[in-house]
C-alpha cells in the first residue's frame, strides 16, 4: 500500500480513491465471513483498524482488481464499483457497490487528508456493518465488477486488458437497496450501498443481450 | 545528425563548437549537434558556466567581427539591406562567405547561429525533403529565400520583396483561402487600399512611394492577413508592431500587395513574412505617436474578422461544399415533391413479400457523372475531352477530385483522388468548378420528369433514383427506360442510365453495366447467371474492408459467396452483413422503394479550412455555425430537442495535413445536450453549442473541425410557435448574442451567481445564462475599446439608466438610439415575457417583485462598457461572492429585519452601491410586513417569476426555516425551532427528523384545512431535500426515510406525508440507482 506518485490532481484523488478501494474491497469480504477470519490479519490504514488477507493469491486479486481500475478511474470512466457475491449456481446474492464520481475541475483544490478523514468513516462504518450483511449461502463465489460509463477503447491501455466484459447474470426485478454510507464532498462524491434481490425476484435470468 | 554536420560546416564559424547542445537560447537549424553531449566535462576547463552563456559570448564576438569589418568595407553603398538579418543554410551560389561580405557591405546582418530573435530571412538554395515536410519547424515561420533575391535586390540597389524568390520547393501555388472567398475580400472597402489593389510588380514601387501615413493604414489589412493564418501564428499585434522601419512597412505592403493581387502566395511564406516584420529589432526608434491607435485599430479589426480569415467563413464554406449541396437537396426534394405524394397513397410500400417480390420491376435512373456533366453541357470545346469537378484548379493542389467524366475515368482518374495524382495521369484533364445553380436545376428537372412516368420514385441522391413500375403492367419497363432516358437527354442534355432488374440491388447493379449512357435489363431467369460472375467487391455494402476480409476467406464473386450458409456469414461477420451478403448474393433485397424518409437529424459540420487562435474565434465560428443549422432546421421546417457537438482535434503527433488546409489526422469527440422543447432558435442553438463546446476543455488551436447536430427532431407546427417561443425564451438566454462586451466584466459576473440558482429569478437567471454562454477565458485586453454595434445587448442597453445610455450613444455616434428603436419593434414578442413584465410591475406595490426587478437593473449597470468603471464593482464583486448572495432577491427579509440594527447595516453594506441604494430605497421592511401577513403569497410570486423551488435550501438558515417561522402553524414552526436548536451547524435534515423524534406531536388541534396545507408544506420540503440529495447523499436520504417512518407511526401529520413522500423517494431512487430503498 505504498503511495504511487500521481502527477495530476485528479490523478492523487484516484490513487487514493485505488488505494481505499482495495482496503475497502478486503473490509467487504472479511465482513461477509467469506473466508475464516484467520485469512486476514489486523492492519492500521487512515488509523482505523482495518484487515489484509494474508493469503498472497487473495491479497492480490483484491490489489490488481483495484489498481487495475486506476486508469479508468483517472478518465473518469468508473461509475460503480462492486463487489458482487454469488449463490452456487452463480446468481448473485449480494452486491456491495461504491458509486463514485470524480470532479476533476475540483481535484486541484482537495486536500489529501481531508479526504482520507472521509475516506475513513467509510471504514468505521464498513466494519460496524455486518447486521446489514445476509448470511452466505454455501458454496457461492465473489467477484469484483466495475461499470464503466462507457467502454474504453480497445487497446488503449495494457491495464485494460486484465479486464474483460462480464456477463454476469442480472436480477429480474429492481434491487432492493440499502445505504450504508455516502460521501459527498468535491472533487470525490462516493457512495456505499448494498444491494439485495428483490423479494419477489423468482427465477434470475441472464440479462438480455 | 548528418545534417548537423551540413549546416555548420555552412555557418562559416572558425570556432564551431560541436561539444554541447543547450538549447537554452540558441537554436540551431538542423538540430541536434552534439547528441553525445557531456556538459560537465566540456564546461569543467572553461570559464563558461553553461553552454549558453558561451554562446552568447561566442555570438557577441562574432557580431562585433561583423560590425568591424562592415564599418571597413561599406560605406559608398545605400543600405538596402538595413533590417535585414540572414541566416545561410546549407550550399548556395553565391556562397555564404560572398552573401557574407554583401550583407556587410549593404548594411544587412549575418547570423552564424540560427535564432529566431535575430534572423529574419534564411536563405538557401536546396532543403531536404524533411525539412520541407516540416518547414515550421525549421523555419521557425522565418522566410526561406533563394539567395538569388540578395543579388539581384544589389543589382536593383534597392530591397526587392522577397516572395518571388522563396524556395520553389515551398513555392506551392495553392490558393488561399481568401483566394476562395476572392469576390467578397475584394469588396472590402478596408482592404482595398491603394497598395494591394494593385498588381505586385507595381505595388513594389508604389509601396515604396508609400508615406509613413499610408504604411499604417497597411498595418490594418496586414492584421487581417495574419488572422489568416493557421492557428500556430499566434503572436499578438502590440503598439511594439508599428515600431518598424519603413523598410519594414514597405515589406509589409509588399506582403499586401502580393496577397492581394496575387492568390497564388503559399500561406506559410506570407505567414513567415509577417512574423519576419513583426519581429525585427526595432532599431529605428520611430515609434509614430499613432502607434497606439493604429494598433487598437488593427486590434478592433482583428476582433471583427475573428474567425479564421472570413468572417463569414461557415456561410462561404457551405456555399462551395459539394456534400452540402447534395445533403441540403434532399429537403428541396421533398419541398417540391412532397405534394404530390400526398394525394397519391402508395398501396404496398413498405412491405415486400416473397410472392410479389417475383412481380417487382425496378428501375435504377442515374446521371452520368454528374457533376461534371452539368458543367460540359454548355461548354461544346470540353465535350469528348476528359473533364473532372473541383473545387480549385491548381496543378500542385491537394484539392480532391470530387467528380470525373468518362474520358476522364477511362484514363484512370477517379472521385477523391488529388488533383496532382489525377494530373500525373491524365495531363490534359480539365478541372471545372461547381455550378451549384445548374444542379439544382438540372436535379430538378431530373425529378420533373420522374414524377410524370411513375408515381412511386425513390431519390437516392439528386442525381440518382429508383423507380417502382411494378404495377404499370401496361407499360414494357425497357420502353419506359428508354422513354425518360430521352426526355432526360432532351431536357438537361446529360445523359442518364438506366438498370432494370427484379429488386432495388439488381436494378442498380443492371445500372453499372449500362453506364454510360445505357440501359440494362436483368430479367428473373438470368439473375443469378449475373451474379455468378460478380465481384463481391461490387456489391453495394461490400467496403474495402468487408472485401478483403471476403478474400482472405478466398470468395471473390458471389457464386463463391452462395456457397456459404447463411449462418456461416453471420458468425463471421456479424448477424446483419451476413444476411446482407447472404441475400444480396442471391440478388436477393427485401428494400421496396419508399418516399424520402424524413431525416432523423439535421446538421452542418465542418471540417476543412478550420484553425482557431483563441476563444473569440471559436465563439463566432460557432455562432455562424448555428446560423447554418439555425437556417437549415427551418428550412426543413423541423425543430430538435438533441444537440450534438462533435469536434475534430488534431491528433497529438499529427503534422499539418496533406490536404491543405484539411483536418489531417484527427481524435474524434461528441457531446449532446437533450433539451425539454425542441427549438430551432439560433440563440439557444448558440447558447447549447458553446455550452458544449466549453465542456470538452480543448485547447483551440488544436481542433479542426466542428460539427453540430441536431436529433430528435420534431416538425414545427406554427400553431405552437408562440408558446415555443416563450417556454425556449424561458428556459434559455436569448441574450447570448453579447459575445465582445467587456468580458472581463462578464467573467466576472458569472462567477458572482452562486451555481444552483440558475433558474432562480427571470431576469437574473436569464443574465447568469447570458453570461455563462461566455467562457470564463477570455484574452485579457478585450475591453480596451468599444465592441461593435452589433453586439450589444439590446436587454441591457434598453435597461441602462438614461443618462448612461445617452453617454453610451455619444460613444457610438448617435446610432445606439437608433438601434434601440429598431429592435425594440422587433421585440414585441416578448412582451408576454416575464422580464418585460417585470419592468412593468416595477411601478406597482408587489413588493417582492419590485426587488427583484431593481435587483436585475443593478446587475445590468456592470455591463456598461465603459471598461474601468464597470471593472472596479465587479471585481469587488467577485471578493464578496462567497459570502454574499447575489442581490437582495436572495436575501430573506425577515431575517434582515430581524438583525441587530448594526448588523443590519454592516449587511446592507457588504452590497455593492447601487444595490445598497435599492435595497434601501425600497424598504425591505414593508416586505416584510408583507410576509408576515401572507407567507405563501411571496412563494407565490417566486413561483411566477420562475423560482425554482430548489431554493427553499438555499442559504443558511435555508429559506424554509423562515417560512416555517412564520407561517403561523405550530407544527411548522416546530420544525423551524428544531433547526436553529440542532441543525444550525449541520443543516442536515436527518438531525433534525431524529430531534423531532423526542418531540410530542399533538394532532387534532388544527382543523382538517389546516392539516392539509401543512402535509402539503412539509412535503414539498421534504421533496426538495430529497431532490438535493439524491444524487449523492442516499445515506442522508435513507436515514431520514426511516426516521420518517418511525414519525408516521406517531402522527396523523406524518403518516400523511410518509404516505406521499414515500412513493416519490422510491421513484426518485429508482430512478438515479435502478433499484428501491430498503424498508427494515
Amino acid at each position: 500500500m505504498n503511495m504511487k506518485k500521481g502527477d495530476n490532481p485528479s490523478g492523487k484523488v484516484a490513487n487514493t480513491l485505488v488505494e481505499f478501494l482495495e482496503v475497502a474491497i478486503t473490509m467487504v469480504v472479511f465482513l461477509k465471513g467469506f473466508y475464516p477470519s484467520a485469512a486476514f490479519e489486523r492492519m492500521r490504514y487512515m488509523n482505523v483498524v482495518v484487515q489484509r488477507a494474508r493469503h498472497p493469491e487473495l491479497r492480490d486479486y483484491i490489489h490488481f482488481s483495484a489498481s487495475g481500475l486506476l486508469p479508468f478511474i483517472e478518465k473518469g470512466l468508473v461509475e460503480r464499483v462492486a463487489v458482487i457475491f454469488f449463490s452456487n449456481d452463480n446468481v448473485p446474492v449480494e452486491r456491495f457497490i461504491f458509486k463514485l464520481t470524480i470532479n476533476p475541475s475540483s481535484a486541484a483544490s482537495v486536500e489529501e487528508s481531508q479526504l482520507e478523514f472521509r475516506l475513513r468513516s467509510f471504514l468505521v462504518k464498513l466494519s460496524a456493518s455486518k447486521s446489514l450483511v445476509k448470511p452466505l449461502p454455501p458454496n457461492c463465489r465473489w467477484e469484483v465488477t466495475a461499470y464503466l460509463r462507457s467502454l474504453p477503447e480497445v487497446g488503449s491501455s495494457k491495464e485494460g486488458e486484465l479486464w474483460i466484459p462480464t456477463d454476469t447474470k442480472q436480477w429480474m426485478k429492481p434491487p432492493v437497496i440499502t445505504p450504508v454510507k455516502s460521501l459527498n464532498s468535491e472533487p470525490l462524491c462516493l457512495q456505499l450501498y448494498l444491494e439485495h434481490p428483490c423479494l419477489s425476484e423468482t427465477q434470475p435470468c441472464q440479462e438480455a443481450q | 545528425m548528418k545534417r548537423s554536420i551540413g549546416s555548420n560546416s555552412n555557418s562559416g564559424s572558425s570556432k564551431k563548437s560541436k561539444k554541447n547542445n543547450n538549447p537554452s537560447n540558441q537554436k540551431t537549424l538542423g538540430a541536434a549537434w552534439g547528441a553525445a553531449s557531456r556538459p560537465s566535462s566540456s564546461f569543467r576547463s572553461s570559464p563558461f558556466s553553461n553552454f549558453g552563456s558561451y554562446m552568447e559570448v561566442k555570438n557577441r564576438k562574432l557580431q562585433n567581427q561583423f560590425e568591424n569589418e562592415a564599418a571597413g568595407v561599406s560605406g559608398s553603398e545605400k543600405l538596402i539591406f538595413q533590417g535585414v538579418s540572414i541566416f545561410v543554410d546549407g550550399l548556395t551560389v553565391p556562397s555564404h562567405q560572398e552573401l557574407r561580405s554583401y550583407m556587410m557591405r549593404y548594411g544587412g546582418r549575418f547570423e552564424n547561429y540560427f535564432s529566431r530573435r535575430s534572423v529574419t530571412h534564411i536563405i538557401c538554395s536546396n532543403l531536404p525533403d524533411s525539412k520541407v515536410k516540416n518547414l515550421r519547424a525549421f523555419s521557425r515561420g522565418l522566410p526561406v529565400v533563394k539567395p538569388a533575391w540578395i543579388v539581384d535586390s544589389i543589382s536593383a540597389n534597392r530591397l526587392l520583396g522577397w516572395v518571388p524568390y522563396q524556395l520553389d520547393q515551398l513555392n506551392d501555388t495553392q490558393p488561399k483561402l481568401s483566394a476562395f472567398f476572392a469576390p467578397r475580400r475584394h469588396s472590402n472597402p478596408q482592404v482595398a487600399s491603394p497598395v494591394s489593389s494593385s498588381q505586385p510588380e507595381t505595388g513594389f514601387s508604389e509601396a515604396e512611394e508609400g508615406s509613413s501615413v499610408r504604411a499604417g493604414e497597411s498595418e490594418e489589412p496586414r492584421d487581417h492577413v495574419a488572422d489568416e493564418m493557421d492557428g500556430v501564428y499566434t503572436e499578438k499585434t502590440t503598439p511594439e508592431m508599428t515600431a518598424q522601419t519603413r523598410i519594414d512597412n514597405l515589406q509589409c505592403s509588399e506582403v499586401n500587395a502580393e496577397i492581394l493581387g496575387n492568390y497564388d502566395n503559399e500561406e506559410k511564406e506570407l505567414n513567415s513574412e509577417l512574423q519576419s516584420t513583426t519581429n525585427l529589432p526595432s532599431a529605428s526608434d520611430n515609434k509614430s505617436s499613432h502607434g497606439k491607435s493604429v494598433a487598437t485599430a488593427a486590434e478592433s479589426s482583428l476582433r471583427r474578422h475573428s474567425t479564421l480569415e472570413d468572417p463569414n467563413f461557415v456561410e462561404n464554406y457551405f456555399k462551395n461544399s459539394r456534400l452540402h449541396f447534395i445533403g441540403t437537396w434532399r429537403n428541396r426534394y421533398r419541398k417540391r415533391f412532397h405534394g404530390s405524394f400526398n394525394g397519391l397513397k402508395w398501396t404496398d410500400s413498405g412491405q415486400n413479400t416473397d410472392e410479389n417480390a417475383k412481380k417487382l420491376t425496378i428501375i435504377h435512373i442515374d446521371l452520368d457523372s454528374f457533376f461534371v456533366s452539368v458543367v460540359v453541357r454548355n461548354r461544346l470545346e470540353l465535350q469528348d475531352k476528359p473533364v473532372a469537378v473541383c473545387h480549385s484548379d491548381n496543378p500542385k493542389g491537394t484539392a480532391e477530385i470530387s467528380s470525373a467524366n468518362y474520358p476522364a475515368r477511362a484514363y484512370g482518374v477517379k472521385a477523391g483522388m488529388f488533383v496532382r495524382h489525377a494530373k500525373d495521369l491524365c495531363p490534359q484533364l480539365v478541372i471545372v468548378p461547381y455550378n451549384f445553380e445548374a444542379y439544382e436545376e438540372v436535379a430538378d428537372q431530373f425529378y420533373d420528369i420522374l414524377h410524370r412516368h411513375c408515381r412511386k420514385v425513390q431519390a437516392v441522391s439528386c442525381d440518382e433514383a429508383f423507380l417502382d413500375v411494378s404495377d404499370m403492367r401496361d407499360v414494357e419497363p425497357e420502353l419506359l427506360a428508354s422513354t425518360i432516358r430521352k426526355e432526360i437527354l432532351d431536357t438537361t442534355r446529360c445523359s442518364a442510365s438506366a438498370g432494370i432488374g427484379g429488386t432495388m440491388l439488381m436494378a442498380r447493379l443492371a445500372t453499372r453495366v449500362a453506364k454510360p449512357a445505357g440501359q440494362f435489363h436483368i430479367s428473373a431467369e438470368k439473375v443469378e447467371e449475373f451474379l455468378d460472375q460478380l465481384a463481391v467487391g461490387t456489391l453495394p455494402g461490400v467496403g474495402s474492408v468487408l472485401k478483403e476480409k471476403l478474400e482472405k476467406q478466398n470468395i471473390q464473386t458471389c457464386r463463391q459467396l452462395r456457397l456459404i450458409s447463411k449462418d456461416a456469414l453471420q458468425k463471421d461477420f456479424g448477424v446483419k452483413t451476413g444476411e446482407m451478403l447472404w441475400s444480396y448474393s442471391r440478388g436477393l433485397d427485401l428494400r421496396s422503394v419508399t418516399a424520402v424518409q424524413e431525416s432523423k437529424s439535421i446538421g452542418a459540420e465542418v471540417n476543412w479550412g478550420v484553425r482557431f487562435r483563441d476563444q473569440q474565434d471559436v465563439q463566432h465560428f460557432l455562432q455562424c455555425l448555428c446560423k447554418e443549422v439555425s437556417l437549415r432546421l427551418q428550412g426543413c421546417e423541423m425543430m430538435g430537442r438533441t444537440f450534438t457537438l462533435k469536434i475534430k482535434k488534431r491528433k497529438k503527433d499529427a503534422g499539418e495535413p496533406v490536404k491543405y488546409m484539411g483536418c489531417g489526422d484527427c481524435d474524434n469527440f461528441s457531446r449532446s445536450i437533450t433539451v425539454p422543447a425542441a427549438t430551432d432558435d439560433i440563440e439557444v442553438l448558440q447558447r447549447i453549442s458553446k455550452k458544449l463546446f466549453g465542456s470538452f476543455c480543448l485547447d483551440v488551436k488544436e481542433v479542426r473541425g466542428v460539427g453540430l447536430q441536431v436529433s430528435k427532431l420534431e416538425g414545427a407546427d406554427p400553431s405552437n410557435k408562440g408558446s415555443k417561443t416563450l417556454t425556449s425564451w424561458l428556459n434559455s438566454a436569448p441574450a447570448s448574442v453579447q459575445t465582445e462586451k467587456d468580458d472581463n466584466v462578464f467573467a466576472a459576473e458569472v462567477r458572482e451567481i452562486p451555481e444552483g440558482k440558475r433558474r432562480d429569478t427571470g431576469g437574473v437567471s436569464r443574465l447568469r445564462e447570458c453570461n455563462s454562454a461566455e467562457p470564463s477565458v477570455q484574452s485579457g485586453d478585450t475591453n480596451s475599446s468599444l465592441p461593435p454595434m452589433c453586439h450589444l445587448d439590446m436587454e441591457v442597453l434598453e435597461n441602462l439608466p438614461p443618462e448612461l445610455l445617452s453617454e453610451l450613444d455619444g460613444t457610438y455616434g448617435g446610432k445606439l438610439y437608433e438601434l434601440i428603436e429598431k429592435k425594440r419593434g422587433k421585440r414585441k414578442i416578448n412582451s408576454s415575457s416575464p422580464h418585460v413584465s417585470l419592468d412593468g410591475i416595477k411601478g406597482s406595490s408587489s413588493a417582492s417583485i419590485k426587488i427583484h426587478g431593481s435587483s436585475t437593473s443593478g446587475e445590468k449597470k456592470h455591463d456598461k462598457p465603459h471598461p474601468s468603471i464597470a471593472r472596479a464593482p465587479s471585481e469587488r464583486a467577485i471578493k464578496m461572492t462567497d459570502l454574499m448572495p447575489l442581490s437582495l432577491s436572495q436575501v430573506d427579509v425577515s431575517v434582515l429585519q430581524e438583525l441587530p440594527e448594526e448588523l443590519r447595516a454592516d449587511v446592507l453594506g457588504a452590497f455593492p452601491t447601487h444595490r445598497r441604494q435599492q435595497s434601501s430605497s425600497n424598504a425591505p421592511m414593508e416586505t416584510c410586513k408583507k410576509q408576515d401577513k401572507e407567507p405563501t403569497d411571496i412563494n407565490d410570486a417566486e413561483n411566477d417569476i420562475g423560482f425554482s423551488s430548489s431554493s427553499l435550501w438555499f442559504g443558511n438558515p435555508p429559506l424554509w426555516v423562515e417560512n416555517f417561522q412564520i407561517s403561523g402553524n405550530c407544527t411548522l414552526e416546530k420544525f423551524s425551532k428544531i433547526y436553529y436548536k440542532v441543525a444550525q451547524p449541520r443543516p442536515m435534515l436527518s438531525t433534525v427528523l431524529q430531534r423531532a423524534m423526542s418531540e410530542v406531536w399533538s394532532s387534532g388541534d388544527a382543523s382538517a384545512n389546516d392539516l392539509e396545507k401543512t402535509v402539503h408544506d412539509v412535503c414539498e420540503f421534504l421533496k426538495e431535500y430529497i431532490k438535493i440529495k439524491v444524487e449523492g447523499d442516499i445515506e442522508e436520504i435513507y436515514l431520514c426515510f426511516r426516521l420518517l417512518k418511525r414519525l408516521a407511526a406517531r402522527s396523523q401529520l406524518f403518516h400523511q406525508v410518509y404516505e406521499i413522500v414515500s412513493p416519490f423517494i422510491q421513484a426518485l431512487i429508482s430512478e438515479h440507482y435502478g433499484g428501491s430503498l430498503s424498508m427494515p
